[in-house]
């Protein structure tokens, strides 16, 4: 039973993981991790790498927008940065992937920061339309822009390629999707034990109080606004990957409005969250038509039952917002708060 | 007193829900033939998926009422994916991850280019859909897929053709969707225009439902064509476009394509859309003309009216079951490879009416079609030319 975590050591004041139930609650979700592709079929691992895709981009919305205060809904049109320089340097210039998903960050990131921009003006829902600027003329500038984004009808690009092994299928994928998610969201958790991001949280909580502090916002908001994009455009770049057909279609407005519903689903504010936001908006639609195809006494269900489907996922996440405003994360916490004491808790 | 459960109990119920669906189980006779589908059956496209769906239902319920191939039944699976293409590709996974699929139907361009290099890599699954853009008609880089009738392009070019005759030298403005749906055939459409004689006076890209669309419309009243092709589009905003420019004592006719060419799309706004003219690639429900027992028995099971989109589905399911069947004829394995070549030997082939001549697929699509009219005062299409088959 465990009462508290005293820190005796600056060392343990400052380690990542308090107890060592957490380090090994983790190193058992690691060892499930390394099992799952050789357990699950393809359609599971397909799942799981999208799912991994979808943690990165909630990850960096959350950065924004859980825990800068920032509202937007360009997240999608951000992905679509990464992707796209994915899809050239993969097509025209030949780069290992690992530089073409770090530079799928970066110029996500300069775009993310001039579309940050009106964020020093206005706030809110003010915010959150000035940002939708972003997916109309992102969409404009591939549709209309230079032959290399392809036009209308996209970029087909070769699949990702390291010592000469193709990656093509889930199974492959997932090797390089899951480390690299995971490395993506400790460097996300650990932002937020740095001066940097006190900073956001300050700006979020009261973004006046913040400068009295001496906080820039000027800086700070542009800066956040660029690690979002950073990862938005790393997780557009894993989609291209996965996908590996870019379009200006493949990232429409209600894709951002995907994340945004994953970050507040899963709890603004915390890193799990994200994570947990980004697996229920991915795996519960899948999960309702699997149960649609098991009602087989439904003379066929599949049609019949898809627009009921629909808005039973709508109706689970009003479900979500009534009964658990902040987010699957608060629920997760009850449960280990409920495992603290077992089973000696009344 | 209603007792509400706690959240507590109704999360644990989600949960326990969401464990009890981890447990799958599949029934499949052995030799059965699986066809797949990722149907668009709710979304932007549910409108379309559903009869889609409907089609193929009704004609592998006859194919296995006839025996189904060479004895061994067909099953059908199919899963809705909203028209998003990672739902389109998740259901394909978990099909082809639990059913030795052969054929699969899928629910637009973006999955069928999505999913292509899948299907080379397997050579097991040759495949169909809603699809008919013009970057598919290429057997060498989409060897495993077909288009079940012209492909956007070839729709066009058969407007044109028609239009060559009926209006030599005529003056031909185009308004097409800005999207990849929209755009496709427009390189087509010039040149082709350019090659009968034809005159392309305008060109308007759109959004695909925009609703204000005066600017356009003066426009196209300074171009003052002969004919207006509308592309890309299911129905808004063709209704706008053409009251405006009636009001405005244009005499141009118009015209479009397959997905705005179903009757019932058309029926509440039938005084606006009378003469209005586009490709159609299939007989509608209620043609009677000549023999069509294809036809008939679709009547006779379905005794009310049913859209192209089902006719699509349909046809599409007869061509692939037909591809399967002459591969398993020929006591070859139902590879991709085998089943696409059998479909390339198709020649003359006679769909019971569904097209209203014999059709023969010697690469990706079937390039033949009609151009019918619609008659506001009957609120049907009819025909206004021959079948019309044109150079692949």
């Amino acid at each position: 039973m465990r009462i508290s975590s005293a820190h005796e050591t600056y060392a343990q004041a400052e380690s990542f993981l308090d107890t060592n139930v957490q380090r090994v609650m983790l190193l058992l979700l690691f060892a499930g991790l390394v099992v799952f592709p050789f357990l699950a079929d393809q359609y599971w691992i397909y799942l799981a790498c999208l799912v991994a895709i979808h943690i990165v981009g909630t990850t960096g919305l959350n950065i924004l927008t859980g825990y800068t205060g920032l509202i937007s809904v360009g997240q999608a049109a951000f992905m679509s940065v990464g992707a796209y320089t994915v899809a050239i340097l993969e097509i025209h210039v030949g780069t290992p992937f690992i530089f073409n998903l770090i530079a799928a960050g970066v110029v996500a990131a300069g775009v993310g920061a001039i579309f940050g921009v009106p964020s020093l003006r206005v706030k809110g829902l003010y915010l959150a339309i000035a940002t939708i600027a972003a997916s109309f003329i992102l969409h404009f500038l591939y549709t209309n822009g230079p032959s290399i984004l392809g036009g209308t009808q996209g970029l087909s690009m070769p699949p990702a390629r390291l010592f000469g092994y193709d990656f093509v299928r889930p199974f492959q994928l997932y090797w390089l999707f899951v480390p690299l998610t995971a490395l993506s969201v400790f460097a996300a958790a650990n932002l937020f034990r740095t001066r940097i991001g006190r900073a956001f949280i300050a700006i979020r909580d009261r973004d006046i109080s913040a400068e009295v502090l001496g906080i820039p916002l000027l800086k700070y908001k542009l800066l956040s606004f660029a690690l979002s994009s950073f990862y938005a455009g790393v997780a557009g770049g894993m989609w291209a990957y996965f996908f590996r057909v870019v379009t200006p279609e493949s990232f429409p407005l209600i894709y951002s409005i995907f994340f945004l519903a994953a970050v507040i689903v899963g709890g603004m504010g915390t890193i799990l969250g994200g994570i947990l936001g980004a697996i229920f908006m991915t795996v519960i639609p899948e999960l309702l038509k699997l149960l649609v195809s098991y009602m087989t006494f439904i003379p066929d269900a599949t049609a019949q039952l898809s627009p009921i489907r629909t808005i039973v996922f709508g109706l689970l996440i009003v479900m979500f917002l009534l009964f658990e405003p902040q987010g699957l994360a608060e629920t997760w916490r009850r449960i280990r708060r409920f495992f603290h004491l077992w089973p000696f808790k009344k | 007193m209603i007792i509400f459960p706690t959240r507590r109990k109704l999360l644990s119920y989600a949960a326990a829900g969401c464990l009890a669906l981890g447990i799958q189980t599949s029934a499949r006779a052995a030799d059965d033939i699986v066809i797949g589908a990722s149907m668009p059956l709710t979304g932007a496209f549910g409108f379309a998926g559903i009869p889609l769906n409907l089609g193929i239902q009704d004609y592998l319920k006859i194919a296995n009422d006839a025996g189904g191939i060479g004895g061994r039944k067909i099953k059908y699976v199919s899963e809705d994916t909203a028209y998003a293409v990672d739902k389109s590709i998740a259901a394909f996974n978990r099909i082809t991850a639990s059913e030795k699929v052969s054929l699969y139907y899928g629910d637009s361009t973006g999955f069928a280019k999505t999913i292509n290099a899948e299907l080379s890599r397997r050579d097991s699954i040759l495949m169909a859909g809603t699809s008919f853009a013009t970057e598919l008609n290429d057997p060498k880089n989409f060897p495993y897929q077909f288009i079940p009738g012209p492909d956007y392009s070839q729709m066009i070019g058969i407007l044109l053709e028609y239009i060559a005759k009926t209006t030599p030298g005529a003056k031909i403005a185009l308004v097409n969707s800005d999207t990849e749906f929209g755009r496709d055939p427009i390189a087509a459409t010039e040149k082709r225009a350019a090659e009968l004689g034809l005159k392309i006076v305008g060109k308007i890209a759109t959004p695909p439902t925009s609703v204000d669309v005066s600017t356009e419309v003066l426009k196209l009243r300074r171009a003052d064509p002969d004919y207006t092709i509308f592309h890309g589009y299911v129905l808004a905003p063709l209704p706008e476009f053409m009251t405006q420019m009636k009001q405005l004592g244009l005499k141009s006719k118009f015209m479009g394509t397959f997905w705005s060419m179903d009757n019932s799309i058309w029926a509440n706004s039938a005084a606006v859309a009378d003469g209005y003219m586009g490709v159609m690639p299939y007989r509608y429900y209620f043609d009677t003309e000549g023999t069509s027992p294809t036809l008939d028995k679709i009547r006779q099971l379905r005794p009310e009216y049913q859209t192209i989109y089902y006719t699509q589905g349909f046809l599409t399911a007869m061509l692939m079951i037909e591809a399967a069947k002459r591969t398993l004829d020929a006591k070859k394995d139902l590879t991709a490879s085998n089943m696409k070549a059998s479909l390339n030997s198709i020649k003359d082939f006679d769909t019971g009416g569904i097209i209203g001549v014999p059709i023969s697929i010697s690469g990706n699509t079937i390039p033949v079609g009609r151009v019918y009219q619609y008659d506001g005062a009957n609120k049907t299409m009819k025909p206004v030319s021959d079948w019309i088959k044109i150079a692949k």
